[in-house]
């Protein structure tokens, strides 16, 4: 069956693809050049709704309030213009970087094998660090590419057992080097999980919840026979 | 707008302050009908301008208009807000309620301003229900889930009824 690639742009346009296949999609953009110009045509198809909207009283220091916050994200890899050549070996990165992770393990003969991996993208698709979920209340996170954190804030790692629980923190992070976390006692987790660091308050989200922008997030592969 | 995105990719905020001049309005226009409500819209035209310019640098002709890109950010926030439950709570019932009821009325409402003839005429020719619910998705941000709620059938007949409308579209807009 051929894939149709406009009837996937418009769902993933319209914001009704499920988050798997979001996530996915969002990634695929920056490294599959078809899929992209699919993505586009499917916004310009729509772009004269958007132009319906009647135009709104634009805060008079809006700009500045931007700019006020342009140090807060992972700026780096996203502000540089690479070469398109570039930007189509990030799905290769990506599998270097889980390729690694799994001889790392290998090689590691006294610890036993997470139950799952996952590799965090950022928006752009880029690999920023990877979690390793041992279940039994034990995880670790490395990072494979640096992150700003600015003064006062604090990065935070989140996984979603199931819709029903939400979200629940894996813990705090001090550095953007390897960490090892001790999240509370939950399901063991299954492939597809949703994991993500956040950009929180020092000491952490307020709420319980995440409150902060998405650094980067990813989904778990089952790492059984692997 | 794609040279003010050349010129964010840059490290030049010049292009920040170019696609505000000419787009800020559209983009606050666009967030408020979506959500309803100018604090939640002014916090979703700030995200997205930050991530416009850490993204700038990926923006690449031939891949759609600038426009459409840029407009496709602010969607996706807003979009993050409305789906973070949590987000909302700080709304009292009244208030939520209020907000989606206008959603909605905003949503399927004022097709005839839509000055791109193809499209409003391809439109015009879906079903009734489906035009409703490209138009809820689109405009409202709302889910399948949502969608067959708002239009009382199963999600399946809701996801068929959405496939089918946009495969029409796309045969139409042709």
């Amino acid at each position: 069956m051929t894939r149709d690639m406009d009837a996937e742009a418009d769902a993933f346009v319209l914001g009704l693809m499920d988050e798997a296949d979001e996530s996915r999609s969002m990634a695929d953009l920056s490294s599959d050049p078809d899929w992209a110009r699919a993505v586009g045509r499917a916004r310009d198809r729509f772009l004269p709704i958007d132009l319906m909207a009647d135009a709104a009283p634009v805060p008079a220091d809006l700009v500045q309030r931007v700019t006020a916050r342009l140090s807060e994200a992972p700026s780096v890899a996203a502000n540089l213009p690479g070469p398109p050549r570039m930007r189509r070996l990030l799905p290769a990165a990506a599998a270097i970087v889980a390729l690694a992770c799994g001889i790392g393990i290998g090689s590691r003969m006294s610890d036993p094998d997470p139950v799952v991996v996952a590799v965090l993208l950022d928006d752009g698709g880029v690999p920023r660090a990877i979690v390793e979920d041992y279940g039994s209340e034990h995880a670790r996170i490395r990072f494979v590419s640096d992150i700003a954190v600015p003064d006062g804030r604090q990065m935070q790692v989140w996984t979603l057992p199931s819709q029903d629980m939400g979200p629940i923190s894996l813990g705090l992070l001090e550095t953007d080097r390897a960490e090892r976390l001790s999240p509370p006692d939950l399901p063991t987790p299954a492939g597809g999980q949703l994991y993500e660091i956040t950009l929180e308050p020092e000491g952490g989200s307020p709420t319980g919840r995440p409150t902060g922008p998405i650094l980067a997030k990813g989904l778990a592969a089952v790492q059984d026979g692997v | 707008m794609a040279d003010a995105l050349a010129s964010c990719a840059r490290g030049n905020q010049d292009g920040l302050h170019r696609i505000v001049e000419a787009e800020g309005g559209r983009l606050m226009g666009i967030a408020q009908r979506m959500l309803q409500r100018r604090d939640l819209a002014e916090e979703a035209v700030q995200d997205a301008l930050v991530q416009i310019w850490h993204k700038s640098g990926q923006f690449r002709a031939g891949e759609g208009s600038a426009r459409g890109w840029i407009f496709a950010i602010l969607r996706n926030r807003c979009l993050n807000i409305l789906r973070d439950g949590k987000r909302l709570s700080t709304l009292d019932d009244a208030a939520l309620l209020a907000m989606q009821d206008a959603r909605h009325a905003a949503a399927v409402e004022g097709l005839d301003r839509l000055d791109a003839v193809a499209l409003r005429h391809c439109l015009e020719g879906l079903d009734d229900t489906a035009r409703r619910s490209i138009l809820l998705a689109y405009v409202g941000g709302y889910s399948h889930g949502e969608i067959a709620a708002l239009q009382k059938v199963p999600l399946g007949t809701c996801k068929s009824w959405i496939r089918r409308g946009l495969d029409a579209l796309r045969r139409c807009l042709s």
